[in-house]
């Protein structure tokens, strides 16, 4: 017999994907919204999640609302599945979705990234998740959102070109680092989110979809899959990656991968490639190990995939 | 020329021998602030290449008219046109955000009399000029560079300073990196508020001079306030005296300025000379 | 090297493990105890949380082992769980059961001061003597509670009814019949600039206590333009009703502690609007300071020309307490992804300029005394030096390329 006390839910038990219904609509909706208008900043709700503010409640808002029971989810943070933070963040997702979870870029449906985009290219359906900590490109020159959206609005862009003049200027050269402003579709300048300079044209005319989504600040934006996505550069001053093509991965022995760079009691250094789940699958594959070893980004030379999008 | 005493009735002639169509007409523009009417239905034109001073005490409303002229302070009513490509037949003060900054960026400069206003003081020098053109959607690194240089020049900056910051400029510095600016575009219309009113007396003259060779190589048509007849005798062609938001007299400038009409530009003139 | 990288997901639930290790066990007795025993620190924990549960709030507290920042990320993460099913009906002021009700404006209200349950005239001695001895049911360190000598009214009417008659406020505007659904709800939408009246209260409602106060000090201190007097200040109790969905039966769910300040400010705008000014801040809860400062900030948020540190977007960003103090911890997260790409872009720079010149001097223009250009050269220079010719500098400009 069906008694109050065997109606009411265990108070242990939460909804699929943790968001109740309403949280997970509003999301859609606003996702939906963010890839109509490619690289345009969607103000969202933004629910708390149970991981602290600025830890990536953002882009964990995102997978939850887009992931279903047959997603299969791989967590990165600087690159890394290994990542205290990442393992947290997947940990998380599998226990309120009970999505499977992958180390294989290649595998996953859905890839939620801190700072890092993946060395192998990301195909049709795939869908690349970026935690934001600052969605507003404009903050250093603008630090006051409302005033930033009117920028936006009228395409107002002049002070983020004079900052790269002033760069040339002091330093002869760019010296912004990561977060590269980029203009999408030739509309809206945004930030990439803090992904180093090499992952940034990985973005442009992509196949996979790429959804940036800032928890704390309450911003959604998307760049869709073939969609232009063009670091800001003068026609005679170019932007350029990071430049490590004399770094050699100290694991894999591979270069012309983004490498991190590990300081040595010696004063020296050694590197190691930044996208762990790529270079256990070459270690793997050195190994003897039956793995798939996906086109990637940049080749064996350091050129990248899209013919001349990287001028020099 | 005739000047007409009653301001009411004073309406702008055309300085003999200039038979081509204003490129800035004004018309009934008014301004309030709570109980003060700040600039009082003034009307006023200025021809191709002139120089059209505007004097008067602090409060008489020549500020005001200036940033309305500039769109930066929305008039309460009137009419305000410039006969530039494009904009021939648009009522300007009806123009939204959009095309007041689209408008102000290609076709209209100011010189503030203090730089902090018209200068971005921690970006340089070179680059408050060269933002101009960014704005305005130049793109090209070199292009940049020499523009910036020869709009310094033009306002005979020392180069060598050209990518130091503002803060770091003396004040004549400052004001010529604001000229600079102001023309890095080759406006149609400068405005100058004050542009020499913050300095010293020898640097004065110095800017003074600039602005009178940029304007005979330039031909930029030009508004000018200032509080100082000696400003105005050396650089305006024709002059309006404003006094508690109304234009009180108005003429070629040696006519005004030998033959006061108005007790009060009298007092102004003999206070002055 | 490839097992030991897959020790990160070991690594954080054995760090949980000791850090309830040393907090020591959660047991419902321990949350039963925080709930009895910090009444006031449940009601700051349930203001910044909106979420109204006393039990919950001391739960939170309990887990979070008395990290108040953990305890509202936490309520707040739970309530991001729970749809809203229902909207409860407004709870008009006089309705509430008032416990104390204070006005500085005025030696004497309509209805009179209520003192009511205060700390504010008590001497702030350290209680040692509790240590001293086994703690017995009689021992709350003071005399017995007296019975006033006649009941308090039901009813306080508000100070600013007063100040309405009197023609210093402005009338209200009235709302006829407010659909509470259709109020917007901070919770389930963003804020954005400038507020909705609601979105204001609510952004205040739920803010740090402690990043208010900071605020408000700094701004009752010199560096804002509110300087004012406390119109008043209420504690009460409040009837929570709802309507029955099909019958339209109101009843109550219980009820909850409110608290709320006013203050008030005369106006210095201008000739055609004299009067007062007022600030308004109401919480969940008991929370006088936070209400005060809160209401302060209120007023000074609509003043043009404000100190940039209290305007709206600037008060109301800054003073979240889940999002500051996430942001302010996850700097503890590694970053060095960003700092070899921050480093790339500077070596070349570092190389090419010294670094103590970077901020002022130009490759292209050397110049001997970059680093302190003192006001009076600069004067020398402008005197002296003659500008070398566009074509001059053009040169120069390719050369800096080549250098670049």
């Amino acid at each position: 017999m069906q008694t109050l006390a065997s109606l009411k839910k265990s108070s242990d038990a939460y909804s699929f994907g943790f968001l109740d219904a309403f949280a997970k609509r509003e999301l859609r909706r606003k996702i939906l919204k963010a890839v109509a208008i490619p690289g345009y900043q969607v103000p969202y709700a933004s629910r708390e999640m149970p991981i602290a503010r600025g830890w990536g409640t953002g882009g964990l808002q995102a997978t939850l609302a887009l992931a279903g029971p047959s997603s299969k989810v791989k967590v990165i943070d600087q690159g890394s599945d290994d990542s205290v933070n990442a393992a947290n963040l997947r940990r998380f997702i599998a226990r309120m979705t009970g999505c499977d979870a992958t180390r294989d870029t290649l595998e996953c449906t859905i890839l939620q990234s801190r700072h890092r985009c993946p060395e192998e290219r990301l195909k049709r359906g795939q869908v690349l998740v970026l935690q934001v900590p600052d969605p507003e490109t404009l903050r250093s020159v603008e630090p006051n959102m409302t005033r930033a959206r009117l920028m936006h609005a009228d395409q107002d862009y002049g002070l983020m070109w004079l900052k790269l003049y002033e760069q040339l200027v002091r330093f002869g050269r760019f010296v912004q680092g990561a977060s590269y402003p980029s203009l999408v579709n030739g509309r809206y300048v945004m930030s990439p989110s803090p992904i180093p300079r090499w992952d940034v044209p990985t973005l442009h005319q992509a196949q996979h979809l790429t959804i940036l989504s800032a928890g704390r600040e309450k911003r959604i934006y998307a760049v869709p899959p073939f969609t232009r996505v063009e670091p800001l550069e003068f026609t005679d001053e170019f932007f350029q990656v990071e430049e490590q093509s004399d770094w050699t991965c100290d694991r894999t022995g591979q270069r012309y991968k983004f490498m991190n760079e590990i300081p040595e009691t010696d004063g020296t250094a050694r590197h190691e490639i930044s996208d762990t789940g790529y270079a256990d699958k070459l270690i793997q594959k050195k190994e003897g190990e039956a793995v798939t070893l996906g086109e990637t980004y940049y080749d064996d030379n350091g050129t990248f995939y899209h013919d001349g999008f990287l001028k020099s | 020329m005739t000047v007409f005493l009653n301001p009411n009735a004073w309406q702008p002639a055309p300085p003999r021998l200039i038979e081509t169509a204003p490129i800035l007409e004004v018309k009934g523009i008014q301004k309030r602030y709570g109980d003060i009417q700040a600039v009082a239905n003034v009307d006023m034109s200025v021809y191709p290449g002139e120089i059209m001073g505007i004097v008067g005490e602090s409060g008489s409303g020549k500020s005001t008219l200036l940033r309305m002229l500039h769109l930066e302070e929305p008039a309460d009513a009137g009419s305000y046109k410039l006969n530039i490509d494009g904009w021939q037949d648009r009522e300007l003060l009806q123009l939204d955000r959009f095309e007041q900054r689209k408008l102000r960026v290609s076709h209209i400069g100011i010189v503030y009399q203090h730089p902090h206003l018209g200068l971005r003081m921690h970006n340089t020098s070179s680059g408050n000029v060269a933002e101009r053109l960014l704005v305005a959607g130049e793109r090209t690194y070199s292009t940049l560079r020499q523009a910036a240089v020869s709009s310094l020049a033009a306002s005979e900056f020392p180069l060598q300073r050209m990518d130091d910051l503002p803060r770091h400029l003396s004040g004549g510095m400052q004001q010529r990196v604001q000229l600079a600016k102001a023309i890095a575009m080759e406006p149609a219309l400068l405005l100058l508020d004050e542009p020499t009113s913050g300095l010293d007396v020898s640097v004065q003259a110095r800017v003074l001079d600039t602005l009178k060779s940029l304007q005979q190589q330039q031909k930029i048509s030009t508004v000018l306030v200032s509080h100082d007849l000696g400003v105005i005798r050396t650089l305006a062609d024709r002059v309006m005296v404003m006094r508690g938001g109304h234009v009180i007299e108005a003429g070629l400038t040696d006519q005004i300025l030998e033959d006061p009409q108005e007790a009060y530009t009298q007092q102004l003139v003999h206070a002055k000379l | 090297m490839y097992v030991a990288a897959k020790g990160g997901e070991e690594a954080i639930q054995q760090a949980e493990r000791l850090y309830h290790d040393l907090k020591g066990k959660l047991t419902p007795e321990m949350v039963e105890q925080v709930e009895k025993g910090m009444p006031y620190l449940l009601d700051r924990i349930m203001g910044e949380s909106s979420l109204y549960a006393p039990q919950l709030a001391a739960l939170a507290l309990a887990q979070a082992g008395g990290d108040t920042y953990e305890a509202v990320l936490i309520l707040r993460a739970y309530r991001s769980t729970q749809p809203r099913l229902a909207y409860a009906l407004p709870i008009d002021s006089n309705s509430m059961t008032v416990v104390r009700r204070i006005s500085a404006a005025f030696k004497d209200i309509p209805g009179g001061q209520i003192l009511g349950p205060t700390l504010d005239y008590s001497h702030r001695l350290l209680r040692l003597d509790v240590l001293d001895k086994e703690l017995v049911a009689e021992d709350s360190g003071t005399a017995e509670l007296q019975a006033a000598d006649e009941p308090s009214p039901k009813q306080y009417p508000p100070v600013t009814d007063w100040q309405r008659t009197q023609k210093m406020l402005p009338e209200l505007d009235s709302i006829e019949n407010p659909e509470p659904a259709d109020l917007p709800d901070l919770t389930r939408e963003p804020i954005m600039f400038p507020t909705s009246r609601p979105h204001r209260l609510q952004a205040l409602a739920r803010a740090d206590t402690g990043g208010l106060l900071a605020l408000g000090y700094a701004n009752m201190r010199g560096f804002g333009p509110v300087h004012p007097t406390v119109n008043e200040v209420r504690l009460s109790y409040a009837r929570v009703q709802l309507k029955h969905p099909v019958t339209g039966t109101v009843f109550s769910v219980g009820n909850i502690r409110v608290s709320h300040a006013e203050v008030v400010q005369t106006t210095k705008a201008s000739k055609d609007k004299v009067g007062l000014e007022l600030g308004f801040c109401a919480t969940f809860g008991w929370n006088e300071v936070k209400n005060i400062a809160g209401s302060m900030l209120d007023l000074a948020m609509d003043r043009e020309d404000v100190h940039p540190a209290f305007t709206e977007e600037f008060v109301l960003y800054h003073t979240e307490s889940v999002e500051s103090s996430g942001f302010c911890i996850h700097l503890k997260l590694p970053h060095y992804v960003t700092f070899t790409s921050g480093m790339d872009a500077m070596k070349d720079a570092m190389m090419g300029v010294g670094m103590a010149q970077m901020p002022t001097s130009s490759k292209a223009f050397e110049k001997q005394d970059a680093k302190s250009p003192a006001p009076e050269a600069d004067l020398e220079t402008d005197e002296k030096v003659s500008p070398i010719t566009a074509v001059e500098s053009e040169s120069e400009t390719e050369s800096e390329k080549e250098m670049s």
